[in-house]
This record gives C-alpha cells, structure tokens and sequence, in this order.
C-alpha cells in the first residue's frame, strides 16, 4: 500500500516534469494547448474526488465548470469586477449552486444519480443557451485575464499563462492529495465502498456525500474562471453534458481514483485530440482504441497499467514473492 | 437499555410482526430464535431502524428513537452486524477498523489533519483487532482473508463505536466449530455494561451463552425466558425443537 502511495507520488512528479519540459519546447499553439491541458487536469480531478474517491458519477459536471465560467465573464465583462475578486466570487457562487444541487441529487443513487446529475446539467445549459443577456448561442467574448503586473509577472503572455496553470494544478494536487490523506479522505473512499455500512456505523451519508459534491462543484467553478481567462470567450458548450462525458473519459482513460490518473487522462486526450485530428479524420475511432486498451483486462486505465507494469517489474527482482500480493494492490 | 413496546409491521397483507415487546438490560445477552419466516429479520431490521413500524416505539437508553434512521440510531449506542458479511473490501483491515473509528468518534469533517498521525484511532483499532483476534492481519487485504476472519472483522465493525446495544445477526452463520467457538469467546468476553440481543440459528450457542431467550414464530412472541424454561416449555418442544424430546 505505502509502495502504491509513493509510486503514485511519483508519477504525478514525472507528469509535471512532462509537462514543464513540453513547456520550454513550446511554441505558440503549444502553449495554447498545455493551458488547455492544466485546465482540463483541475477539471478532471476535481470529478476524481467525485466519482473515483466518493463512488458518485456525475454527468452534470460541465454545467458546474461552465458556471464559474459564466459567472467570471458576467462579474468581469459586464460588472467590471477586478479579475481577482471575479474569481474568489465566482468559485463562491458555483460551490454555493453546487450544495444546493448536491442536496437534491444525493437523495438518489446509482443510476438515477448519473441521470439526475445530466439532467439539472442539460437545464443549466439550456438556460444559458436561451438566455440572450448571456450571449446565447453566441457566446460571450471580452473577459480579461488576471492582472498580476504588481509582481512583474504577464498573464497576457501566452507562456507565462500556461507555466502559471502548471504551476496551479502542481499546488492543487498537492493540496488534494493532502486531503484525501484526512479522515474526511478516508470517509469518502468508505462511502463509495459501502454506503449501507457507514450509515450503519452512524455516518449521516447524505450530508457528506452534498459537501464533497459542493466542494468539487467550487473546485470545477474556479477551473471554468480559469478556461474563461484562457480563452478569453466562452460559449454554451462549456456547459453542455458532452463536456462532462470528455471529462469522465479523461478520469478513466488515466485512472479514477488514483487523483494522478486524470491529470493524465486530460493530457493524453487533448494531445491525441489535437495530434490525431492533424492526421485523420477518425481521430475519435482512435481515441475508442486507446480508451479500450487502457480498460482493458480489468486494470484502472493508464495508472492501472503503469502500477500492474510496476508490480511485475519489482517481483521479478524478489524470487518467489506471494503471488496475489499484486491483486491486492490493484483493489487498494 | 434496549426496550421495544409492541411492535406491528405488515408487508402488504403479510403481517410479520405482530406486538413484539423486548426488554433487554445492559449486561444482558438475549437471543432471538424461531424458525425460518418467523420474522426475526424483521425485528433486527426495526430495532435498527432499516425498517420503520406501523406500530410501537423503541427506545434506547430511554429515549424514543422509533422515528430515528440508522445512522442517528447508531449514534445514540446502537450498532450492529449484518447476517451476511458487510465489509470495505477494498482496503485492509487497519482500513476498515479505522474509517468505522472516524465514523463513531465523528471526526470525518477532520480535513486537514493526518490520518496517519492520528496515534489514538490506530490504539484503538489495535484494541479491537486484539479482541476479534484479528490482529495479525490488520495489514491484510479484506477481500483476501477466509470467510471466518471476515466474519470476526464484521462483530470487529460493529464493536469500534463502543456501543451501548449491540445487535448481532447470526454472527456464527457459516463458520467452522473451530471459529465458532473463538466467536462464542469473544460473546462471552464482551464487556458486561453491553447489552446484547443475538439472533441464532445454532441452538446449542443459544441455550449455553444467552441469559434469556424469545421465541418467535409467525411474528409473535411464543415464549420468552431463560434457556432452561425455553427449553423445558412444551410449546417451544413442539413448534420449534421438532416434537417432544428426551
């Protein structure tokens, strides 16, 4: 377990090596696609603590992402907020949508849970689709980057905006791992095992499955300020439930659960998309190839992969370790 | 400690319990035996709140906790197992001992402090470990342990919130004479401020380590007394024992 802890910690040291070496061989349109990646790997952890840690598969995720969006480029664009504030408020608003919602949803599981959360998530699109103070269909354009000209740093840049999202989504991994490492961690992996038994043991379950709901809401928000400053115009499709499947896809592509494991996904895909789509049309059969061979034979995507590789590496150097040690591993 | 005042549930037309009343002290283990339909399950179900009645009230150290869920039930000193194995099985032993010790000492909103570091979750896991002899496995997969350990880490569950009212399901159901007899052990060992209410198929168990004993059948009490009236009392011989014996 401890080996499986650092060898995780590991990996998430070799990916944001990854990262920062693709960083200095970037050119413009690199950077522009590792802002996307950073954004994307917060996006994608923050639906791990969900649905890998907590067991609850969100469709509606989107909705949240795009909802801190929204409210960055409303408080920004249209109020005039400082880009700082926008962002604290923004982040606020959408975990506060997020208790709301998770207290509704969480009455339901399973199943129900996944069709509940898509459809408050295709209402939330809808209404922004039809809503034309909020663009509609169009979108909105002219929303500001934070300025942090104070401490000589150019966000405008388009390398030092996407070194700055590296950096961020380093902290908030280790920030997240760090509480996934509490009792509260530990609560959440008991409720996705098994529900019935925490509530037996006490645990009022509904109440902690709306904070974490909440919180990975409020982390989903501050990701969407970060796509609005990205990209600087947003549209509907931010919202839409196709961007919390590409999200989930991601998760499981890397690993759910393994909080690393995502981080990879969203690399891993949006540079398959990017790359693939340059030579093929069919860049989305192919993304159905990897995505097959990465689940495949019962692993937990590329993490699954790289720590059953790992295991069979180091039992080859101890003779005639217990076999079944590995498959404890891979439940662990 | 545990008081039950006759309690009615009805399942369509079926009515599987039918004013059952118990009354069990601390220090007490009472069984619950009958045969199969009797309603048993349902009672267990009831008490622990799994199951609302139509009638009747509970109350744990006298307090009506008849409208409470499970989980405030537990709270209030009630745990219990389950009949069949209800366990973490993704993590280890340690695992499971330890997220029941956040869960029954309510420190689960703890974001920000170590688990690890928490010296007195670990002590305490250790303890119970000990006592449902686990503790040579706390570092072992519970989906790789044999059905008898799973079984033993299943009272081990229910024991870490030190509870007042302690419900077990046929906590022998399935195991060898051998890890019968260390959980009758452990029954007997459990501290005397415990009250403890058992259901049983093992009659032998029922009629050596219980100190009273209800009969059920078709949801009703038949009988309820010490092992030796339920043992000598005709009706019991005849509904459940199989005929008159000896």
């Amino acid at each position: 377990m401890r080996n499986l802890m650092s060898f995780r910690s590991t990996l998430a040291a070799l990916t944001l090596i990854a990262l920062l070496i693709s960083w200095t061989n970037a050119g413009y349109f690199g950077m522009e696609i590792l802002a996307e990646i950073a954004i994307l790997a917060l996006l994608a952890m923050s639906l791990d603590l969900l649905a890998g840690y907590t067991g609850l598969v969100s469709l509606g995720h989107a909705a949240l992402f795009g909802c801190g969006a929204y409210a960055f480029a409303v408080f920004t664009a249209f109020w005039g907020w400082p880009p700082s504030l926008s962002m604290l408020a923004a982040t606020l608003l959408t975990g506060l949508i997020a208790l709301i919602v998770g207290s509704v949803v969480t009455r339901v599981q399973g199943i129900f849970f996944i069709m509940i959360t898509l459809a408050i998530g295709e209402m939330g699109y809808e209404l922004v689709f039809k809503t034309r103070a909020l663009g509609g269909d169009d979108g909105l354009a002219g929303i500001p980057r934070l300025d942090l000209s104070a401490i000589g740093v150019d966000l405008n840049d388009p390398g030092v905006f996407a070194l700055a999202l590296i950096l961020l989504v380093a902290v908030c991994y280790l920030l997240l791992k760090r509480l996934l490492a509490s009792p509260y961690g530990a609560i959440l992996v008991g409720l996705h095992d098994n529900a019935g038994r925490m509530r037996a043991l006490g645990l009022p379950v509904q109440r902690y499955q709306t904070s974490i709901f909440a919180f990975s809401g409020a982390i989903a928000g501050f990701a969407g300020t970060l796509s609005a400053q990205h990209t600087m115009f947003i549209s509907p499709q931010l919202l839409h439930w196709t961007t919390s499947g590409e999200v989930l896809v991601m998760g499981i592509l890397g690993g759910l659960g393994t909080l690393v494991g995502p981080v990879i996904g969203a690399a891993l895909i949006t540079l398959l998309r990017h790359e693939l789509s340059d030579l093929t049309d069919y860049w989305g059969l192919w993304l159905g190839v990897f995505l097959i061979i990465a689940v495949m034979g019962g692993k937990n995507g590329v993490v699954g992969w790289l720590e059953a590789g790992w295991n069979a590496l180091t039992r080859r150097g101890e003779t005639s370790k217990q076999s079944d040690r590995s498959k404890n591993d891979a439940a662990g | 400690m545990l008081r039950a005042e006759t309690l009615f549930k009805t399942f369509g037309a079926l009515q599987v319990t039918k004013g059952v009343s118990l009354e069990i002290p601390a220090g007490i283990r009472h069984a619950i035996i009958g045969p199969n339909g009797a309603g048993k399950t349902t009672l267990f179900n009831l008490l622990a709140g799994e199951l609302a009645p139509d009638e009747g009230r509970i109350l744990i150290d006298g307090q009506d906790v008849t409208a409470f869920a499970p989980d405030r039930r537990a709270r209030r000193g009630l745990s219990r197992s389950f009949q069949k194995n209800n366990l973490f099985l993704s993590g280890t032993v340690r695992d499971n001992l330890v997220v029941a010790d956040i869960v029954a000492r309510g420190y689960g909103a703890h974001f920000w402090t170590r688990l690890s570091d928490n010296r007195r979750a670990h002590e305490k896991t250790a303890e119970i470990a000990e006592q449902v002899g686990l503790a040579d496995l706390l570092d072992r997969g519970v989906s790789e342990l044999s059905y008898g350990a799973q079984r033993q880490l299943e009272v081990g569950l229910a024991l870490m919130p030190d509870p007042k009212v302690l419900l077990l399901d046929e906590p022998t159901s399935g195991m060898s004479p051998e890890e019968t007899g260390r959980m009758l052990q452990l029954i007997d060992d459990l501290p005397r401020t415990l009250a403890v209410l058992l259901i049983e198929h093992d009659m032998d168990l029922v009629f050596s380590h219980a100190d009273r004993i209800t009969v059920l059948n078709y949801g009703e009490i038949l009988m309820e007394g010490t092992p030796q009236e339920v043992r000598g009392s005709d009706i019991v011989q005849e509904t459940y024992l199989g005929g008159k014996a000896h």
